[in-house]
């Protein structure tokens, strides 16, 4: 690398203030104009440290200890904090995560990106409104003119993305740091995010520091990458090399987790387990002084599907499809408006809770939060002897627990964790715990709503293993909830593709993947990131 | 919005009807009017026709809620029921066990009640949100620790010995201004400083501590962090930034407050000879006129439900996500 | 001496307190979180502090729970063998005391004062009538020269404290050797523990001679009036609370996972009663109590009963009427509870609605209800001063703070003023409600998921 350098971090080092744990140790990059350079690493690596302390924003139980960030001549820890004051947002920019808790909820998109102009420019009146229009019109916000009055609320996730974009970028900084700015967005979504990040590094020079845990962004998006793991950046190279020839085995790791579209699983056509034909599930909007039902949310909106024993069907699609609603459809936890729910040819709709209880044994259910979907009060032990106590598996005490203890042991839980409560463990754990909390009852079908999205992508593919080697093992069907695309090649027979309450397109995953015959599909396709060769 | 504000209007008649009946079981079924005569006569005075005259002095001879003598209508008409409670809803509150028009007395003592309550309650809440401010931006200093037990010790103190203290200090001892009393005219103000004084720092402890709070909830928010990104000074972001933010929370603890700022408040009034409703309260209390404390319960429950609706349009008004339907 | 414990309706409700609550925190030792939140707690010098000074409290409330009547003396010669005993009932802790109430003087006098506050027409050693300031019937009747008071006080509080200190090193000494090892800052707490022996000790020894903080209207030692309002406020603040948890758990929990008709029921509940202005909803259910309880005098065999029985209706009429707050906290929780995945989880296998209630959600809202219980108390224990104030408060013959307040707000305006009864109120009740409210304030910040949420993230 070589050229002219716009910020350069060297040896930053950050601890706890209260004990003086090491969270960085020893962090040196830079960066330069027109390029991307991506920091990827898991929750925890320190990434977002980085770059809270390269701006000075770290909170307050964390403590700079060392180092140095220099923004051309200046070195940033020597400013004082009025100093460091014109330099935020005026030379180094920054985008946050989660745009709509990122802007203030109570000011109009307008006045928020006024407000840096204002800060860092003599500009008043008319030409700021002037000027902010015209950056709502470079990141690409329709009408500009009308969305300078807008609230955060009021703007679609994409666009409030762009709004945090046209703030960072309203008094042309040299260096743009984005923390993670696509992850909260549907990919589809994140696509045009990070198509106009692109852009504007090109058009105007920026230097961009892109904190992401996200592979695919890194694949497509930066020039060059470099990996953190424990407070230290264990690898860097150009963004080509890195992937076709990456030196740590932690690295070798991250990359394959991307899919390959390349192998899909066998179909094997077997009887149907379960059957949907034409399932609605409809929540009332009440209006008025009697609170009328005038409308309903169509959630779910006449779906057909079917899953095979020992198949799993994957269900794909954006937040709001109604891909969730369906599974709990199905469990019997929301009601259904219409349609036919047929497990083993035998209907499920309308069942009272009582005549439900036999199925709950054979249909069981994995959440997507591992640590809300465990009462913190209870062992690990009692959670799962839950479903065999309440649903009457005929088991003594001894017996439940012997199972306890195999049932652990298969998803490669060892040790005597039984007795021990939910907060001791990482996410990853306990998703195991809550796959056998659903094994305990020995289910034909699990319906698993993103049972991985709140992992991160390393323990992902553990757990992915973990489901496709008990399906093996038990003949278990999943319905397999999930907005992610590209975890369905290695791990479903079957996809449907769900949005706005109807499945636009289903067949094998072969055929889906392939050769995608609905646009939408097609735009979820594109933005899966990919290793071409 | 105007749907909203019909319901919500609407929602009220079931609780009124609920509070009406709460208060009629309380002081009609619980305690016959029988027991009420006894223990205002007096037990020396208590014959069977004293306590009968009593009754029908003060209309409490009819039944409770059929009258089987009356023909058509005067059989629900005229009942205790009726009479009492019913005719609270409109407006209609009779007169007081001693004989005096309650209405009239309403209506001329919630005045000074509010002179009093309504000062204590702006400048309460603008001394409360100042202090609060100040200790936000010495945050995690020990200054901010200090305050914060300050603030619990305030709090810690009975409204009683505010009242006691204060009238002793700046009334007996300094002798600045009047130690009680009222005065309609200009010269009110001499006589509503101390009691409005009173109020506010009576009130500084559990306010300051509260705001701080909400300030502080605020200030962990990420769209601050965002501000702090953009390169806003601290200060600037606590007022562009936290102040409005914070304010929504605040609405909802302290408008429901504004329509029973009329009840005024039934310590500072006694004390400080204020001839408003919150002393009107009390002698009815003491002299257990229990005709004064069925209406001021019915009054106090609308000036509630009132305020319930202005803290839902309140909300509209400070936070541009609210919409209410 | 022949005496007769007397079991007041109030004290079985305190043992049957403490039982429960000792009983409620064992069990809750059992759960780790809960445990390392305690543990939080009484990790700082703030938590044993104000621990320490709510426990003072309330075992001087339960020494003055232990009650019993003296038998009169049988003067006549033992005609009949029935024993009558005194209309009056003595506790525990008035023997502790050592009969600081039985010194009464006939009117004020000040602290350490030898003289009344008030002339009194007397007669001079020939016999003259003359108007005087009379000496004291149970102050400094042992010196010989008033002006002996002071170096005497000073003498007296040496030899007491002496005494504290070796009472509190023998109090002190098991607990040091059986908590060598611990991590907790147990040495704050002893701290407390050998101010408040020796401050006790010095109490006892020096009201022996002087009335410490003087003595109200009726003659009564403040100090001794201060210790009773203990035991009244301490009962008030707990059981108010404790008649007011079970409806607010109970309806508060059902809204919130039933829904539905349910909630709209429990929310018009509340609605309804947190629209009537409290105090008015408090004044007339005491009054029609009393009136109830002047209606029919036969069933109180003695005066303390009467007032007793007014007590506990007092702490039912509170707690019945305050509930709405604690409720819709708990109903919103259990709203946010139901969504979670534990409870979805447990529906998916089948589980009844009472275990899910009792398994998943109970044990989920219980640190609202203890920061409540906490938060309170302290509110409860100010609420009385008002309360007896208006009149619709404790018995007047019942000793409380804010019947001592009610009876002396005005003697501030006398020349010079008496400003005792007022300042011992003030720091009893004082004392209480800051430790109880510091002490809420550390509960919180452990069991608060907002609160210690924010600690963890930063």
């Amino acid at each position: 690398m070589s050229g002219h350098v716009s910020m350069k971090v060297t040896d930053l080092r950050v601890a706890v203030a209260e004990d003086g744990e090491a969270i960085l140790e020893g962090v040196s990059f830079e960066l330069h104009p027109g390029k991307i350079f991506a920091l990827v690493g898991e929750s925890g690596s320190g990434k977002s440290v980085t770059s809270l302390a390269a701006m000075r924003l770290l909170p307050e139980a964390l403590a700079i200890t060392g180092g140095a960030v220099s923004v051309g001549e200046e070195d940033l820890f020597d400013l004082s904090e009025s100093q460091m004051q014109r330099v935020r947002g005026r030379r180094v920019a920054m985008i946050f995560q989660n745009a709509m808790s990122a802007l203030n909820p109570v000011q109009t998109a307008g006045q928020q990106v006024a407000e840096t102009l204002r800060l860092h420019t003599s500009l008043s009146g008319d030409a700021l409104r002037q000027r902010v229009v015209q950056l709502f019109a470079e990141v690409g916000i329709p009408d500009p003119e009308d969305r300078f009055s807008f609230y955060p609320h009021q703007l679609s996730g994409g666009q409030q993305q762009r709004v945090m974009i046209a703030m960072a970028l309203a008094c042309e900084p040299e260096i743009l740091i984005a923390d993670e700015p696509t992850t909260a967005l549907d990919v589809t979504i994140q696509e045009q995010v990070l198509d106009l990040i692109r852009e504007l590094t090109e058009s105007r020079k920026l230097a961009v520091l892109l904190i992401t845990h996200d592979m695919g962004v890194v694949r497509n998006t930066a020039d060059e990458v470099a990996v953190m793991y424990r407070g230290e950046i264990i690898e860097r190279a150009p963004v080509d090399d890195f992937f076709h020839n990456p030196q740590q085995a932690y690295s070798r790791r991250l990359i394959d987790a991307l899919p390959d579209l390349s192998r899909f699983q066998s179909i094997a056509v077997e009887e149907p387990l379960l059957r949907l034909d034409e399932v609605k599930v409809y929540f009332p909007i009440r209006r008025g002084v009697l609170q009328r039902v005038v409308d309903h949310t169509r959630a779910v909106d006449g779906v057909s599907l079917s899953i095979g024993k020992g198949e799993t069907y994957a269900l794909v699609g954006e937040s709001g499809s109604g891909k969730s609603t369906l599974g709990r459809a199905i469990l019997n936890l929301d009601e259904m408006a219409g349609g036919q729910i047929r497990f083993h040819g035998e209907p499920l709709q309308d069942l009272t809770r009582r005549q439900m209880l036999p199925y709950r044994k054979r249909i069981q259910v994995i959440f997507q939060n591992p640590y809300s979907s465990m009462n913190p009060r209870l062992t690990v032990g009692e959670i799962i002897a839950e479903g065999m106590v309440s649903l009457g598996l005929g088991l003594n005490a001894a017996e439940r627990e012997e199972r306890i203890g195999q049932l652990l042991q298969r998803v490669q839980l060892e040790g005597d964790f039984s007795q021990r409560y939910p907060h001791e463990f990482s996410g990853g754990q306990l998703q195991r715990i809550a796959i056998a909390r659903a094994l305990a009852v020995e289910p034909e079908l699990i319906i698993c709503d993103e049972p991985t999205s709140a992992l991160d992508v390393s323990i992902r593919a553990e757990v992915l293993e973990l489901l496709q080697e008990l399906q093996r093992e038990f003949g278990v069907s999943y319905l397999f909830i999930t907005h992610d695309l590209s975890i369905v090649p290695s791990l479903a027979h079957h996809v449907g593709v769900m949005q706005l309450g109807k499945i636009v397109e289903q067949g094998t995953a072969e055929q889906i993947l392939t050769a995608p015959r609905h646009p939408y599909t097609r735009a979820l396709l594109a933005s899966v990131p990919r290793v071409d060769p | 919005m105007f749907a909203y504000i019909v319901r919500r209007l609407l929602y009220a008649i079931p609780i009124l009807i609920g509070v009406n009946l709460l208060t009629f079981t309380l002081f009609f079924v619980v305690n016959s009017p029988d027991d009420m005569a006894v223990s205002q006569l007096g037990e020396k005075y208590v014959t069977p026709e004293a306590i009968a005259a009593w009754k029908k002095k003060n209309g409490y001879d009819k039944p409770l809620f059929v009258n089987a003598e009356g023909a058509g209508l005067a059989a629900v008409t005229d009942t205790i029921f009726f009479t009492k409670s019913l005719k609270l809803f409109a407006f209609d509150f009779g007169r007081s066990e001693s004989g005096r028009d309650i209405t009239t007395d309403v209506s001329t003592r919630m005045w000074p009640s509010l002179a009093v309550a309504l000062p204590t309650f702006i400048v309460g809440i603008w001394v409360n949100i100042c202090v609060a401010l100040l200790v936000v931006m010495f945050h995690a200093t020990r200054l901010d620790r200090w305050a914060v037990f300050v603030f619990v010790c305030l709090m810690s103190i009975s409204y009683l010995f505010y009242i006691i203290g204060g009238q002793y200090l700046v009334a007996k001892t300094w002798k600045l201004v009047p130690i009680s009393g009222f005065h309609a005219d200009a010269q009110a103000w001499k006589f509503l400083i101390l009691p409005v004084l009173v109020g506010v720092v009576a009130g500084i402890g559990s306010g300051a501590r509260w705001y701080r709070t909400l300030f502080l909830e605020e200030a962990n928010q990420d769209y601050v962090r965002t501000a702090r990104a953009k390169g806003a000074s601290e200060i600037g972001i606590l007022f562009t930034h936290i102040l409005p933010n914070a304010l929504i929370p605040i609405l909802t603890g302290v408008v429901v407050l504004i329509p029973s700022l009329f009840m005024g408040s039934l310590l500072i009034e006694s004390f400080f000879g204020i001839p408003g409703l919150g002393s009107y309260m009390l002698d009815a209390i003491k002299s257990q006129d229990f005709a004064i404390v069925r209406s001021m319960v019915f009054i106090g429950s609308i000036l509630y439900i009132v305020g319930l609706i202005l803290t839902d349009i309140s909300y509209t008004w400070a936070d541009p996500r609210v919409r209410l339907n | 001496m022949d005496v007769k414990p007397l079991l007041l309706w109030s004290d079985v409700l305190v043992f049957l307190l403490v039982i429960s609550l000792v009983l409620f925190f064992y069990r809750l030792r059992r759960d780790p979180q809960t445990r390392e939140r305690w543990g939080q707690v009484f990790s700082s010098r703030l938590g044993m502090v104000t621990f320490t000074v709510i426990l003072t409290y309330v075992g001087i409330a339960l020494l003055d729970s232990l009650h019993f009547r003296r038998a009169l003396d049988t003067a006549q010669g033992g005609a009949s063998q029935e024993v009558f005993y005194d209309n009056k009932v003595t506790s525990v802790l008035d023997l502790v005391l050592g009969g600081m109430g039985d010194r009464f003087e006939r009117t004020y006098s000040a602290p350490f004062a030898l003289k009344s506050f008030e002339k009194q027409n007397m007669k001079d050693e020939e016999g003259r009538a003359i108007r005087d300031f009379p000496l004291l019937e149970h102050a400094g009747r042992h010196l010989a020269d008033p002006a002996d008071r002071w170096p005497d006080v000073l003498a007296k509080t040496v030899t007491a404290l002496l005494w504290g200190l070796l009472l509190g090193s023998i109090w002190i000494a098991p607990q040091w050797w059986w908590l060598r090892g611990s991590a907790n800052p147990w040495y704050a707490s002893w701290g407390v523990q050998l101010v408040v022996i020796c401050l006790g000790t010095w109490a006892v020894v020096v009201s022996r001679y002087y009335h410490i903080l003087g003595t109200d209207l009726g003659g009564t030692d403040v100090l001794y009036q201060s210790l009773k309002g203990v035991r009244t406020g301490v009962l008030l603040g707990t059981l108010s609370t404790l008649i007011m948890l079970p409806i607010a758990v109970t309806l508060g929990v059902m809204a919130g996972y039933f829904k539905g008709w349910v909630d709209d029921l429990v929310q018009y509940l509340y609605t309804t009663l947190s629209s009537i202005p409290g105090i008015l909803l408090i004044a007339a259910s005491v009054l029609l109590f009393q009136v109830y309880i002047d209606l029919n005098p036969d069933f109180f065999s003695i005066g303390m009963e009467k007032a007793d029985a007014r007590f506990i209706a007092l702490c039912f009429i509170l707690g019945v009427t305050s509930w709405s707050t604690l409720c819709r906290l708990i109903r919103a929780e259990t709203l946010k509870i139901s969504q979670l995945g534990y409870v979805q989880a447990a529906h998916a296998f089948g589980v009844s609605h009472s275990r899910i209630l009792g398994r998943h959600i109970l044990p989920n809202v219980v640190h609202i209800i203890l920061i409540t219980f906490v938060l309170d108390f302290s509110a409860l224990v100010l609420a009385e001063a008002v309360l007896s104030y208006i009149g619709v408060g404790i018995d007047p013959s019942m000793g409380s703070w804010g019947n001592m307040i009610n009876g002396a707000r005005s003697e501030l305006s006398r020349q010079p003023p008496v400003w005792w009864t007022l300042t011992g109120a003030f720091f009893f009740m004082f004392a209480l409600v800051l430790a109880a409210n510091l002490f809420s304030d550390l509960v919180r910040d452990a069991f608060d998921p907002r609160s210690s949420g924010r600690r963890s993230e930063a």
